[in-house]
């Protein structure tokens, strides 16, 4: 695509693209006197100079970095001109600075290498510049001995090679290699946008046992940090908040901001999020209590347990540029504040995937025909919901589904297991279905008789299946009329999603409607009708 | 605090005579719609807010009840049940785009049906453990507080009605032939005072295409099967010839 873009643009598609590079050349003692980390935080100045020149910088590794020439060169006068600019930029930092500009960015770096302050590779005179290096610089641990052994020593050597030849001796990598050799990048350079940090935070000396001044601080940090995005002209879809407790642990949760939420909004998320902590903790104090452990859990009024927060940090994820939100004019569901108060509380208490919103997709069996997005969340299904699917199942559709389906055998008369041919024949006629409902399951299933089974009084009289169910063992039903097989093959060109089934719908003697589905000989029921 | 609802159907402010009634419930009379097959089964017709409601056992008779208020806007959350068939309920007129789903609520969950009754105007609870005394008053004093209603696929002993499935009749099908097409079911209310004298109403539960109707008076006492198969028997038989499958399955043999 993007080569189709450029080439009706008018830009021919195999230009090399002008590359400069600039390379500190002392850069790993530097970074050797500060140990690393600190060592690449020093060359953002230096990144930071030439992105006077240009916005768009790859950063290579610490110590060299490049930029697309083309522009600043005709802007700046040129690319020597442009080359000597950065150099002073650079160097008036308190960096050593080598700059080389090629067609590409292999030979821009080797230029950049080459010990000269300014090397400027003509266009169209890469091969000729590459031409005298050893091949041990085209880094490529195969190619460095059996290049030497073959007698060829020089780029230009390996270069002046068939590149067929090469590809059909040397395979993927001998031919990257061999076009790196005659000039031709391999990728086009991946500039990023200047990126800054734009997290703001806040530490808290003593540390703030109460909620109440985490919560006034966040709403000061939330209008600096609208502030900064605004600044950039940038959005987040979530923020980050981040607080750090005195013991260490951390309670970090993202929240969905999509741009729209005031500070007061933002600082009323941190004010959940710490109240969804207490309450955890409390929780773990009462047990840790129970268990004799809990010495050091101290309960304050209105806020924070053990020990308090020192840091709070907000922190905007996934940027976009800041275009405003067009919602629809009427039609769309657009939760209330009150709806999404309410949503955002239990997310605060339960987790952000605890509360969902489903969207209706396509599929063939019940379980896919929902999509379960956390609520604030956008998610768009993968099988839409608007496509024929053949074979799925007729309306009225099941009101229970089963997360996880159930275990259970459908036998004939004789109680031999029924099975289905390849013909989608059934062996026989199902006359029992067993079941398997797991006690969580069937107790959490019906409201009938979840705490004892003697309970079976006037409005738990409904229950019916669910109490056999809890029994342990399977339970069995008459099964009164049936339909199907109804076969499906599903994705049989993938061996691991692949799914052969045969269906039924059965009604069993309790007046019960069932989905099963029979799989490699194994019964499930997926569905429930009632 | 009924306000929202008002925003959610700007429309339904400027129609008053042709629009649907339930709209015209919604905003602050003490009532929330539900589906006109069930509106003899509820005193007032409609469910009241602040009230419980309690059916028995979960099944697609509670997602029916919250259908006609989801219908007219408002918002259901749905507790404690993630064997939800949400396709089932959409047929059943809830709106899949104001439904909130909290699958496993834990064991806080009387504070989540509380967080969730103040912005929600249903919430439909299966309670994962029998609540104590002492919770159940706590919620209904905040069911009674945010004017929500509370529908519990279980048992709720202080509800002020109760639905129970008396009787179920699946339709459509016979031994090896046919397909499930519709349920029809008697539905029980009884409630507390002039409640209290149980009636009875025979619905389809599912329709046909999975809609909740009253079963008409001359069907009620029947075999109702003839009234299922003649309204959409010939869709499915298309459906599937277009779809190509030749798996209809007469193979009772």
């Amino acid at each position: 695509m993007r080569a189709a873009r450029s080439a009706a643009q008018g830009v021919p598609r195999s230009a090399p693209r002008r590359v400069l590079v600039v390379c500190c050349p002392d850069w790993p003692a530097a970074a050797q006197d500060q140990s690393g980390r600190p060592g690449a935080r020093a060359f953002e100045q230096v990144i930071s100079a030439v992105e006077e020149f240009c916005p768009r910088v790859e950063v290579i590794r610490p110590g060299i970095c490049a930029i697309g020439a083309r522009g600043p060169a005709r802007y700046f006068g040129g690319e020597a001109e442009l080359a000597r600019k950065i150099t002073e930029a650079v160097t008036g930092r308190g960096f050593g600075c080598q700059v080389g500009i090629a067609d590409g960015l292999f030979a821009a770096r080797l230029a950049a290498l080459a010990g000269l302050p300014v090397v400027v590779v003509a266009p169209g005179g890469t091969a000729a510049f590459l031409a005298p290096y050893p091949v041990i610089t085209l880094e490529s641990p195969e190619l460095d001995d059996l290049l030497p052994a073959l007698g060829i020593t020089t780029l230009g050597e390996f270069a002046a090679l068939p590149a067929a030849e090469v590809a059909n001796r040397f395979g993927t990598r001998g031919a990257r290699a061999h076009r790196l050799a005659r000039g031709h990048d391999p990728r086009p350079l991946v500039p990023r946008p200047p990126r800054a940090d734009l997290s703001v935070q806040i530490e808290f000396d003593p540390p703030a046992e109460q909620s109440e001044p985490v919560v006034f601080a966040a709403k000061m940090l939330a209008a600096k940090m609208h502030s900064r995005l605004a600044d950039g002209g940038l959005a987040c879809v979530r923020v980050q908040v981040q607080a750090v407790c005195e013991d260490g642990r951390e309670i970090t949760r993202l929240w969905r901001h999509d741009g729209l939420l005031s500070a007061l909004a933002v600082a009323e998320r941190v004010r959940w999020q710490l109240d969804g902590w207490r309450t955890g903790q409390g929780d773990q104090a009462g047990q840790a209590g129970q268990a004799g452990q809990g010495s050091q859990g101290r309960e304050t009024g209105d806020g924070i347990r053990a020990g308090g927060i020192t840091l709070l940090r907000l922190t905007p994820d996934q940027l976009v540029r800041a275009g405003g939100r067009q919602l629809g004019l009427w039609g769309d569901a657009v939760p209330s504040d009150r709806v999404a108060r309410a949503a955002l509380r239990v997310q605060a208490m339960l987790g952000h995937g605890a509360v969902q919103c489903p969207v209706v997709a396509g599929g063939r069996s019940p379980a896919d025909q929902v999509l379960l997005v956390p609520f604030s969340d956008t998610g768009t299904p993968l099988l839409p919901a608007d496509r024929p699917w053949p074979g799925r199942i007729p309306a009225p559709a099941p009101a229970t589904v089963y997360p996880a389906p159930v275990p259970a055998r459908v036998t004939d008369d004789s109680g031999a297991v029924v099975t289905v041919t390849g013909r989608a024949q059934a062996s026989a006629l199902p006359a029992r279905l067993w079941l398997w409902l797991p006690p969580d399951v069937g107790g959490g299933r019906s409201g009938g008789g979840r705490s004892g089974g003697g309970r079976s009084g006037g409005g738990w009289s409904g229950g019916g299946w669910s109490d056999g169910g809890r029994s342990g063992g399977g339970r069995s039903l008459a099964v009164i009329s049936w339909a199907g097989p109804w076969p499906v093959t599903e994705r049989w060109w993938d061996l691991a999603s692949s799914r052969r089934q045969a269906r039924f719908q059965l009604v069993t003697e309790d007046g019960s409607a069932w989905l099963a589905v029979v799989q490699d000989g194994h019964w499930l029921i997926e569905a429930s009708y009632d | 605090m009924r306000a929202e609802i008002v925003q959610v159907t700007p429309l339904s402010l400027g129609q008053d005579g042709d629009g649907v009634p339930a709209e015209r419930v919604l905003p602050g009379a003490g009532m929330l719609p539900v589906l006109p097959a069930l509106r003899d089964l509820l005193p007032g017709g409609g469910l009241r807010r602040g009230s419980v409601v309690a059916t028995g056992r979960w099944g697609l008779l509670c997602l029916a009840l919250a259908a006609g208020a989801s219908a007219a806007g408002a918002w259901c959350a749905v507790t404690g049940l993630p064997q939800l068939g949400v396709v089932a309920a959409a047929d059943a007129g809830l709106d899949p785009g104001r439904l909130l789903l909290i699958a496993e609520p834990g064991n806080s969950w009387p504070q989540v049906v509380a967080s969730l009754l103040d912005g929600c105007e249903i919430v439909l609870l299966c309670p994962p453990d029998r609540p104590s005394a002492q919770v159940r008053r706590k919620l209904e004093a905040a069911i009674r507080r945010y004017e929500g209603v509370l529908v519990v696929a279980g048992d709720w002993e202080g509800a002020q009605t109760r639905l129970l499935v008396a009787r179920q009749e699946w339709t459509g099908m016979g031994a090896g032939h046919g397909r499930l097409r519709a349920r029809k079911v008697q539905v029980v209310a009884d409630g507390r005072g002039a409640w209290s004298r149980p009636r009875a109403r025979w619905l389809w539960l599912p329709g046909p295409d999975g809609s909740v109707t009253a079963v008409a008076e001359g069907v009620a006492g029947g075999v109702p099967a003839a009234a299922a198969d003649g309204t959409d028997g010939s869709d499915w038989a298309r459906g599937t010839g277009e779809a190509g499958v030749s798996w209809r399955g007469a193979n009772a043999g």
